[in-house]
């Protein structure tokens, strides 16, 4: 930003060195072949008593250069750099100076080091100069420690209120840097950044309201007062004006949504700001407002009309910002733009295929049923023109306007059919394909043509993945349409046309066709035939395989089309430890544990999931790890199926002898604690390995087995467990100590082989505990409300408990959804922002299956006290009660 | 050749461009005494510790001084080194009423002339300073003090100086000039 100040004409390089062998009519960067050591030697000429100021400058260019492209400086290097540049610190030439600033702030070599300028820097602080003195400033401030900015605070004061805009904006900036580390000192400057917000000089004025935010960021209702004041204020900086606008909405979306009629604070002067002279406070504003949370239409309406005069800009600029912000409003309030459709309808012919492409997209979603043919018209013309990236945009468009108008299919459908017909990469295509997908799926009507379409485009499509995506498609959906025979021809000229792997594809989708379709089945035998004299291995092992099922043999028909229940996770966690195992039987698809893996599937199915989905799926899926595990464990066999898993917890601390991790795991009248133990010293085999578990401390459990690991060798895992019984259906709780017992054999270093002698020897781990938490799942509830009012509501117990100091009410609903170990509904576990008070809903199974729902109400004062309302009902009134017990305890 | 350039210097234009490096410990009046060398209007009345270095530019005796004027404080001392490189002359400035730390700056010179960084033939220039002090030392005490007759291989010379008053301090650039232009 000093660049304002200083002579844009200066020449920055010299001219260009004249090379014999350059050739004259080839233009060369000037930085072409600049390299690291030539540069280095250069930076000599620094040192010579008699300095050439061009020469010099050219050299701190290159060196700047390289800096820039990521080039670094040995320790050595820089120092060398670093003082030699320090010598040209008295030269006369104001270029040369300038470049040494530059330079002394991007080499920085060691701390103790760079403080040598220290001196020099002030001195060109005081001096005459404006020039030396803002960039003096510049770079004392980034190279200053505390203790020196104490020194040097006295002059950066009077700078800021300094008559000269550049060296007064260059304190602002710096001391906007300096505000990380010293923001004490900055601090006691607020009145000298007061006056400079007064100034008449655009950057000043917009750098002291930036430092002035700054200053206040982190209390929301100094903001808010600030904001105030300077709304009402002499801000006249446009630039300044814009941040104030910036702070203005960043203010509105903090404060409290405006209830009822009462107009949003600050939304006159937003509005005033839209009658601004300068375009881009005007924009700043129409933009703030677009992005308003819950704006209302009225509120919009002066925003929009800003914008679509910003639409007949003769700025590409402005048209871009205009077309760009009512896009994203579109989204949201597609009827507010619906005015500025002929202004965007003119913009779809604009030169800038970014606008034009923005105008098309918004179009298209403000678009009423009876102008999507003439749009599609329109888009057609152009949508040869224009960038795949673009296109991809526009189909993704085109592909929500046909979920918006099912009617409207037939058109938006040959649209993508005939886009698809023409050039163009991959992404695009997939992402047309894609699109039919989605609609062959979600319009039962648009199956038939779509398939047609798609049948279609295989005939002439060069990329396999797509080709192999359709052709699947086409096995499962084909066999269910009204004349399944039409598509035979297509998916058999791939089994003669096209690649191994799509001709695998095509034979796996004949197949099916013969399996569903009775008439069709001789046909595809006389086909499936042809292809065993393919040259592919895998299209010929295909062939065989689905020629002897559609036979009768190896399963019969209905292993062509297997309904495949097995998620791929297990499958391939079974095939990984057969691979283990040697080969020595064959292996059992049904040792592949299914039931464990049904209830995330289940669960992903269940509807009425909404934003709380993702983080739980996750969760679930390392439980099925251990589950898995503990499937392949004939001892556990008899406990019944698992009723919940916890989270592995770290029973060792990191990088000691031996990693242990426990995992717990609830059955109806048991809890089986999983040791994951790793050995991490190279010189020793441990065996015999099992935790014994003192149960002093909880009188419920009983200790019915210890299945002991054998072995343990260095760097593998390998579990223990404890499998303790309790009264069934109950919740008894307890704390553990643990000791690891194992008998340790040296391992010979020189040979490898273990000692045969080896002792026993214990190891202390950290306490487990059995919380409440552990016997309750998460798990959601589609509505919550139906459900509440199912349960008994004599069930119901309601009580108030104060949470004390709490960072934020999220904070709290967090702690408390943790304790109770339960799934929030309905997105109720996200707070707000700023929100004082929340209602939390959750529900949850606790063991032996029954249901739970809790409703919590959060509330938190000034002093962030949090005090919390918990409401419960449940199939009983037993369980009501311990889940306060739960709460009580905790 | 020569009468145009002593025209040029007689005209306080032109003159021979000589980088002069000056060092000595802290608080031992370097600063004060190249205040003192500048034209009186471009003097400072107020002389704060040099943190790192500072250079300037003094005319005299029809050379152009480049002074770099290095701070003496002690986590300093090792960077003078990074200027011997190019110095055509060095000025050591000493506190001569400090007996104390006389020891010290022997310490310093010894370094100092044990460097490679130095040119070799470079002359040596030495302020005994604050000779107004009632307790300062003479030259010939100090010289004796630092060893100053065992340096053969440079040239030198010991000048008493008062550089608040700028006296001798004259004597002593007069000295640098002559020999380097010679």
């Amino acid at each position: 930003m000093a660049a304002t100040a200083q002579d844009p004409s200066a020449p920055l390089r010299g001219p260009e060195k004249k090379d014999e062998d350059r050739d004259e009519d080839t233009e060369y960067s000037p930085f072409y072949g600049i390299e690291k050591g030539a540069v280095l030697q250069e930076a000599r000429i620094f040192n010579d008593a008699h300095i050439d100021p061009r020469k010099c400058q050219q050299v701190i260019t290159k060196l700047l250069y390289l800096l820039c492209q990521g080039e670094t400086f040995s320790q050595k290097e820089a120092t060398e750099v670093f003082f030699s540049v320090t010598k040209l610190f008295q030269n006369k030439d104001a270029n040369l100076r300038r470049m040494v600033y530059l330079v002394v702030k991007d080499v920085c070599p060691a701390s103790d080091e760079v403080i040598m300028i220290t001196s020099s820097l002030m001195k060109d602080m005081n001096s005459k100069t404006d020039l030396y003195r803002s960039n003096a400033i510049r770079v004392l401030c980034s190279i200053t420690d505390a203790q020196l900015l104490g020194q040097i605070e006295r002059y950066l004061k009077q700078a800021v209120v300094d008559k000269s805009p550049v060296v007064a904006s260059a304190v602002l900036v710096s001391a906007l840097h300096l505000l990380s580390h010293n923001s004490e000192i900055v601090k006691r400057w607020t009145n000298e950044i007061q006056e400079a917000v007064q100034s008449k000089q655009p950057m000043v004025q917009f750098h002291a309201v930036a430092l002035l935010h700054a200053l206040r960021a982190n209390d929301r209702l100094a903001v808010s007062k600030l904001v105030t004041s300077l709304t009402k204020g002499p801000v006249r900086s446009p630039l300044a004006q814009c941040l104030l606008v910036r702070y203005v909405a960043q203010v509105i979306s903090e404060s409290q949504a405006a209830s009822g009629n009462d107009s949003r604070p600050f939304y006159d002067w937003l509005e005033s700001c839209l009658r601004h002279k300068a375009e881009m406070v005007i924009f700043e504003a129409a933009r703030a407002i677009c992005n308003m949370a819950e704006v209302s239409a009225r509120e919009l309406t002066p925003a929009v009309t800003v914008l679509q005069l910003f639409l007949s800009s003769s700025k590409p600029v402005l048209r871009f910002a205009a077309v760009r912000t009512l896009n994203k409003v579109a989204m949201t309030h597609p009827m507010a733009v619906t005015n500025c459709n002929i202004d965007m309808e003119n913009l779809i012919s604009d030169q800038n295929r970014s606008i034009a492409t923005l105008a098309i997209t918004t179009l298209l979603k403000t678009g009423n049923e009876s102008s999507v043919e003439r749009l599609l018209k329109q888009i057609g013309n152009f949508m040869s023109d224009i960038a795949d990236e673009f296109k991809i945009v526009v189909v993704e468009a085109i592909r929500s306007l046909c979920l918006k108008f099912p009617q409207k299919y037939r058109a938006l459908m040959n649209f993508l059919s005939n886009v698809l017909r023409e050039d163009g990469g991959f992404e695009y295509k997939k992402a047309i394909v894609d699109s039919i997908l989605i609609l062959i799926r979600e319009i039962p009507d648009a199956k038939e043509p779509g398939l047609g379409h798609l049948c279609e485009f295989i005939e002439d499509c060069e990329f396999t993945y797509l080709s192999t995506q359709i052709l699947h498609l086409l096995g499962v959906e084909g066999p269910k349409t009204k004349d399944p025979a039409k598509y035979i021809r297509f998916i058999y000229n791939r089994i003669i046309l096209e690649n191994a792997t799509v001709r695998a594809a095509a034979v796996s989708s004949l197949a099916r066709f013969g399996a569903l379709v009775q008439e069709l089945h001789p046909r595809i035998l006389i086909l499936l035939r042809r292809a065993l004299h393919d040259n592919d291995d895998e299209v010929r092992d295909r062939a065989t395989l689905y020629l002897q099922q559609l036979e009768g043999q190896a399963g019969g028909l209905d292993a062509v089309d297997v309904k495949w229940n097995i998620p791929a996770k297990n499958l391939e966690q079974g095939l990984k430890k057969y691979m283990e195992n040697g080969f020595q039987k064959p292996f059992d698809l049904a040792s592949v544990p299914v039931a464990v893996a049904a209830s995330p599937a289940k669960e992903r199915k269940a509807p009425g999931r909404t934003l709380a989905a993702p983080a739980p799926t996750q969760a679930p899926k390392k439980q099925d790890d251990h589950a898995a595990l503990l499937k392949t464990l004939p001892q556990l066999a008899g406990l019944g199926p698992v009723f919940k898993s916890s989270a592995p917890a770290q029973l060792t601390e990191e990088e000691t002898e031996y990693n242990i991790v426990v995992v717990k795991h609830v059955f109806a009248s048991h809890v089986v604690f999983q040791f994951n133990c790793t050995n991490t010293v190279a010189e020793q085999v441990l065996e015999n390995v099992s935790v014994a578990m003192d149960l002093a401390e909880a009188e419920d459990f009983e200790e019915e087995a210890v299945l002991p690991l054998a072995s343990m060798a260095y760097g593998s895992v390998g579990q223990t467990y404890v499998v303790l019984a309790r009264p069934e259906g109950s919740m008894a709780l307890g704390k553990f100590v643990n000791i690891l017992k194992f008998k340790v054999k040296e391992i010979d270093p020189s040979t490898g082989e273990t000692e045969e002698e080896g002792y026993e020897d214990e190891y202390q781990l950290e306490d487990v505990e059995v919380t409440p938490a552990d016997y309750i799942k998460p798990v959601a509830v589609a509505n919550f409300r139906s459900v509440w009012e199912e349960l008994d509501p004599e069930s119901e117990m309601a009580d108030d408990y104060g949470l004390g100091l709490r960072d934020s009410l999220q904070d709290a609903v967090e702690a408390v959804i943790g304790i109770l170990g339960m799934q929030a509904c309905e997105g109720s576990d996200a707070v707000p922002p700023n929100a004082r008070s929340h209602t939390a809903l959750l529900a949850g199974v606790i063991v032996g299956d029954v249901q739970v729902l809790v409703r919590l109400s959060f509330g938190i004062d000034v002093s962030r006290q949090v005090a919390m309302k918990m409401v419960v009902r449940s199939d009983g009134r037993d369980v009501s009660e311990a889940i306060h017990q739960i709460i009580q305890d905790a | 050749m020569g009468i145009f350039l002593k025209l040029l210097e007689a005209l306080g234009l032109g003159g021979k461009k000589v980088n002069v490096l000056v060092v000595g410990l802290d608080n031992s009046g370097k600063t004060t005494l190249i205040e003192r060398l500048k034209p009186k209007h471009a003097q400072s009345a107020e002389v704060a510790p040099t943190v790192g270095f500072s250079v300037d530019q003094v005319r005299k005796g029809g050379l152009l001084f480049t002074v770099f004027d290095m701070s003496g404080a002690g986590r300093y001392r090792n960077l003078w080194e990074m200027y011997y490189k190019g110095a055509q002359a060095v000025i050591f400035v000493i506190d001569s009423a400090d007996r104390l730390r006389l020891c010290v700056a022997k310490d310093e010179l010894d370094n100092l002339l044990a460097s490679k960084q130095l040119p070799a033939k470079v002359p040596l220039l030495f302020y005994a300073n604050k000779k107004d002090v009632p307790t300062a030392l003479s030259p010939v005490e100090v010289a004796q003090a630092l060893k100053l007759e065992d340096i053969r291989d440079k040239p030198w010379q010991i000048v008493p100086s008062n550089a608040l008053t700028g006296e001798g301090l004259e004597k002593g650039t007069d000295w640098l000039a002559d020999i380097l232009s010679r």
